[in-house]
């Protein structure tokens, strides 16, 4: 029996599932009769395809299929559109959007595409046919960098978009922040890239198809993230079936980080194969494909302009960004470098005035989808870069600077200059409680033993301020049985964050009942009516929320029963520490009691049908939230070879309340890393003359590993729950994300300052940290 | 992964001649580089002829200033032995460096200089210290093995059996991780002998060679600071998004240092 509390660091319910390897993730799902497909998978970044010779593959014994681009325009199937929030250009016009269909239609445009789908009766013979298509490609030059695809004159991805330009946005007051930089003492500019990386999850994509001809529905199981929104498009733009026809279950998903939640074309392919083939159909990606067929992330090109007063004090601030897309507008693509970076601008910092511009251009390269903070992360990186940069350029003190300039809780609430409603929040006071965290008294002492082994010693603080985003909407659904056991289902989905804990959690602290006796649902379009699914940090904001609303549901509905149990009126009966009862009389009933006798239909009241206590509700959130914190890094460089260790680490969150610390610390970890990685490691390259993704397996592509990570300390500012939502959480799977590139970059430059280093772009590799250190000797 | 047959020979005599009844065979050792190769449909060989029973492959020698690691020892298994540490600790080393403890485990020495890998640990130590490769049909000085880029001396089917290290005087493995596959970015191989001073670089080029700059400098003086700035030609080195030749060759001469400073 577990009575868990809000705040209790409850064990994940999932791990002993999962580290004992009986989790079922899709490729552990056998259907009976199962086929297999295999996705032939474009070699040129840009080609015409003159043909498809797929007749060899065909003859090949146990290959059932092939479907080629144009045996899909023939079934009159549509293409994925984009949904991207901001969707219209700065003179009202629509996006730029290239048609994407399942599969390439006359051209190839980025190495991985889908050209042709293969079915066969084993994983070996899809392999082989695989090998055995014939396809006449004629290959075209390849635009890889988006800079060079908006100039004129530039190569087309696609001929019927002019200048590969899909749209530009704007945010801010221009005229305003002009004026301001003109008034400013001083003007620093930084050219600031946030480098493009992929998620690599640990699962790779793949699904089951299963159609059924007896009822014409499909089943479809796929490692996604967001099993509602996907399954409606996939019926309503692509396969023209009523989405009640597609039942889209998410099992156990192992990582996601943003790759999983968008529109991919293979489960569509799947579920024509399994219809046309009258059986299921299985495909799981491959690793190597992975990287040229799961979204990539970030890729953002700015100059960042801050205009800042002889006394420090910032004034204005002015972003202009280019985003590459890759080669289609993918599920929400345009939405990162436009509104997605836009809303954060300036950080926790004070500004008279801001102007965010972006432009989003075509290229031959995998397209873009959110990747864990999609924009938050890379605005954090450009304001933190500058803010370095002035205080280096100006000879303030990094510390000081930042102290100098945060918001005051005193000026709380506000709306930001990019009109994001900052309700709550201390910035001085999480800046203050990280520095005092990081032990800045003991600094000098560390540099001096760092010096004599031979290395440099850097420190920096790099405070942030996102925001949460993802769908608006969430359901929980509480269903109790008879035999005690409690159902709850919420259509926000875990990819291992630990839902399966903190959502019952939540339920359990606010019914008093035991944690134990809930069996949790997600991913399933039939286990929820509708579903946000993952992504934006919106589980607790939207689907905790969802849980605590239906929690309290069920305690109106219980009052009801206690009421007539007791023989008292409605109003007189309270509900605290999971018993019901009149305050001054010994009338007293528990949650578990209420339960039991909700199944007794001699113990309802009027209007109650047995189990009447179960809850089915949609919380919607109002405003956005706005999680924040300040990250502190120390690093060492070895001069030598310009390798850069992380030594130390030590992060303040205000994620509101903190439900469960013990997942809370987990997302922070996890946020970090792959903030490291991307500061320090991570780069997805691609070749600009081949167009080819030179980083494209686990030998090039270098993610942090667990010896990468410094040691940790993480703790939480709770003095300031946000009101914008019942629990007061305001979000915390992004946030690590945002601190951590500039925490590391920057400290990495204060180890370097003596040699006058001021600017070196992400990620820090050794031969970079060297050829800084060698060009400012 | 294509169909192929499965044999695992129970003496030397009978894996060579399993070869040399197949039509396309292979010889599998760890599998940590064969395996994966195979999943990518990269070989497809017709027969997989497992050395995992073939006793004569197997264990660890030391006589007469010679230290003998048999074909299939894991590199787990040299960087634990006691002999290896007590005779060669720089060998013992290099091999705890070696990938993970998965790879480590399965891993083989014979596997590694079969295959001459140009970022591989191994091919540093054998040519670092002189090693002579014996096989089931003669013995290969170290200069003659590696041919090039994956390439060796072995012939069609010839069968490494053992490795011989003369134990040296001193020596040390440095090795600059390469940042995604921790191979080695550049691995160098020092080591003092009887003979004279060898200096063994791998990673660096598209095959392990013993660099002349940095054994003539550590000939003169077999000291950290004679090689420290030294200027390695970077013209042959090997460059990429990882590592500039220019940026391997400065690698060279730091890493020389550093395992001359250490060398035992
Ligand atoms: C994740 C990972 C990380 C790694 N990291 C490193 C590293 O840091 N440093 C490093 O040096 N290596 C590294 N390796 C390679 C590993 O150390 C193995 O040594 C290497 O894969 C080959 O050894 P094996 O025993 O696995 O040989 P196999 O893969 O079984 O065989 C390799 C080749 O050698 C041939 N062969 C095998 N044995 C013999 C023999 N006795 N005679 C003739 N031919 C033979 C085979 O036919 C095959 O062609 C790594 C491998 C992996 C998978």
């Amino acid at each position: 029996m577990l009575k868990p509390h809000i705040g209790d660091s409850v064990l994940r319910h999932e791990d002993a599932r999962f580290l004992t390897g009986r989790g079922t993730y899709v490729d552990d799902i056998t259907l009976p009769n199962q086929a297999f497909a295999a996705v032939l998978r474009s070699p040129h970044a840009h080609a015409r395809i003159n043909g498809i010779d797929a007749s060899a593959a065909l003859a090949i014994s146990g290959v059932l299929l092939v479907v080629t681009g144009e045996d899909w325009l023939k079934q009159g199937f549509g293409p994925i559109p984009t949904k991207s929030a901001v969707n219209k250009k700065r003179d009202g016009s629509p996006l730029n959007e290239p048609p994407r269909h399942c599969l390439a239609i006359g051209k190839a445009r980025h190495v991985g595409e889908a050209v042709a789908l293969v079915v066969a009766e084993s994983h070996a013979a899809a392999l082989n046919a695989l090998d055995a298509i014939d396809v006449d490609y004629e290959a075209l030059p390849a635009v890889t960098d988006a800079r060079k695809a908006l100039e004129p004159g530039a190569l087309l991805v696609w001929d019927d978009i002019p200048g590969n330009f899909c749209l530009d946005f704007e945010l801010g007051d221009k005229a305003a922040t002009e004026a301001s930089l003109k008034a400013s003492d001083h003007v620093v500019e930084l050219d600031v890239v946030n480098n493009r990386v992929t998620a690599v999850p640990i699962e790779p994509r793949g699904a089951i198809a299963s159609y059924d001809a007896k009822t014409d529905c499909y089943t479809l199981y796929n490692a996604t993230q967001n099993v509602h929104a996907n399954r409606d498009t996939f019926a309503e733009k692509v396969l023209h079936v009523p989405k009640e026809k597609i039942h889209h279950i998410a099992p156990d998903v192992g990582g996601g980080f943003g790759v999983k939640n968008g529109v991919y074309p293979e489960p569509a392919l799947l579920m024509y194969a399994s219809r046309k083939l009258g059986r299921p159909v299985k495909w799981i990606n491959t690793r190597s494909e992975s990287f040229v067929s799961d979204s990539h992330g970030r890729n953002q090109m700015s100059k960042v302009r801050l205009g800042i007063n002889k006394d420090g004090k910032f004034q204005a601030l002015y972003t202009e960004t280019i985003g590459d897309l890759g080669a289609f507008c993918w599920t929400v693509g345009p939405f990162t470098p436009t509104g997605g970076s836009a809303r954060t601008q300036g950080g926790p910092y004070a500004f008279k005035a801001m102007y965010y511009c972006s432009k989003a251009a075509f290229t031959n390269t995998m397209p873009m989808d959110p990747y864990r903070g999609a924009g938050r992360p890379e605005a954090s990186f450009q304001i933190e870069r500058i803010v370095e940069c002035a205080a280096r350029k100006l000879g303030f003190d990094p510390v000081e600077l930042r102290r100098k300039n945060l918001i005051p809780p005193t000026s709380l609430p506000l709306k930001t200059a990019m009109g994001l409603d900052v309700d709550c929040g201390d910035f001085p006071q999480v800046f203050e409680r990280t520095l005092a965290l990081s032990d800045r008294a003991g600094y000098a002492k560390r540099v001096e033993e760092s010096r004599r082994k031979g290395w440099l010693r850097g420190f920096a603080i790099a405070p942030y301020m996102e925001c949460t985003g993802g769908g608006p909407k969430e359901f929980a659904g509480v269903r109790f049985q008879k035999d005690g056991s409690v159902e709850l289902a919420v259509g926000s989905q875990s990819t291992g964050m630990g839902h399966e804990t903190s959502m019952p959690q939540i339920l359990a602290a606010r019914l008093g009942i035991d944690f134990e006796s809930i069996k949790y649902r997600q991913g399933d379009t039939e286990a929820t009516p509708l579903g946000g699914g993952h992504g934006g940090s919106r589980n607790l904001e939207l689907g905790g929320n969802a849980v605590h609303q239906a929690a309290s549901e069920v305690i109106e509905k219980g009052r009801k029963l206690a009421a007539h149990q007791f023989d008292t009126d409605e109003a007189k009966v309270q509900f605290e520490d999971g018993h019901f009862f009149v305050p001054g009389t010994n009338q007293t009933m528990t949650m578990r009691e209420a339960i039991e006798a909700s199944f007794d239909p001699s113990k309802l009241p009027e209007g109650m049908a047995p189990g009447g206590l179960d809850a089915n509700t949609t919380y919607e959130r109002g405003v956005i939230s706005i999680p924040n914190g300040c990250h502190a890094a120390e690093v060492e460089v070895g001069p030598e070879t310009g390798v850069v260790r992380m030594v130390g680490y030590w992060v303040v969150d205000d994620f509101g309340t903190i439900i469960n610390p013990l997942l809370c610390d987990g997302q922070v970890m996890g946020g970090t890393a792959q903030g490291i990685g991307q500061a320090l490691l991570e780069v997805a390259h691609y070749d600009p003359e081949s167009g080819q993704m030179v980083t494209g397996s686990l030998t090039d592509y270098a993610l942090p590993r667990a010896d990468t990570m410094p040691p940790m300390t993480i703790e939480y500012y709770e003095g300031a729950p946000t009101k914008k939502n019942p629990l007061g959480v305001k979000g915390a799977g992004e946030a690590g994300c945002c601190g951590a590139p500039p925490a590391v970059v920057n400290a990495v430059l204060d180890a370097l300052k003596d040699y006058g280093v001021t600017h070196i772009d992400m990620p820090l590799t050794p031969e970079k940290v060297w050829r800084a250190i060698r060009a400012a000797r | 992964m294509h169909d192929f047959n499965y044999l695992r020979p129970k003496s030397l005599a009978d894996a060579v001649a399993a070869f040399k009844n197949a039509g396309d065979g292979r010889y599998l050792a760890g599998g940590q580089t064969m395996i994966p190769v195979m999943k990518q449909r990269l070989a497809s060989p017709s027969d997989v002829i497992d050395l995992s029973q073939v006793p004569e492959l197997k264990g660890i020698a030391v006589n007469g200033g010679i230290v003998a690691i048999g074909a299939m020892t894991s590199h787990a298994e040299v960087a634990a032995s006691k002999d290896v540490q007590a005779a060669i600790p720089a060998l013992a080393d290099l091999a705890s460096g070696i990938g993970d403890p998965h790879v480590r485990n399965r891993g083989t020495i014979g596997g590694s200089i079969a295959n001459n890998d140009p970022a591989a640990d191994y091919p540093a130590a054998v040519v670092g210290l002189n090693a002579t490769v014996v096989t089931d049909r003669r013995r290969i000085a170290a200069a003659d093995f590696f041919t090039g880029m994956f390439g060796t001396a072995l012939e069609e089917g010839e069968l490494v059996t053992r490795v011989e290290f003369p134990t040296p005087e001193a020596a040390a493995y440095e090795k600059f991780l390469h940042p995604a596959s921790r191979f080695a970015l550049v691995g160098v191989f020092v080591a003092r002998t009887k003979s004279g001073v060898r200096a063994a670089v791998t990673g660096a080029g598209p095959c392990v060679f013993r660099e002349t700059v940095l054994e003539q400098a550590l000939t003169r003086t077999f000291a950290a600071n004679a090689v420290k700035n030294i200027d390695i030609d970077a013209s042959n080195l090997n460059s990429d998004i990882h590592g500039s030749a220019e940026y391997r060759a400065h690698l060279v001469g730091v890493l020389a240092a550093r395992a001359v400073a250490k060398a035992r």
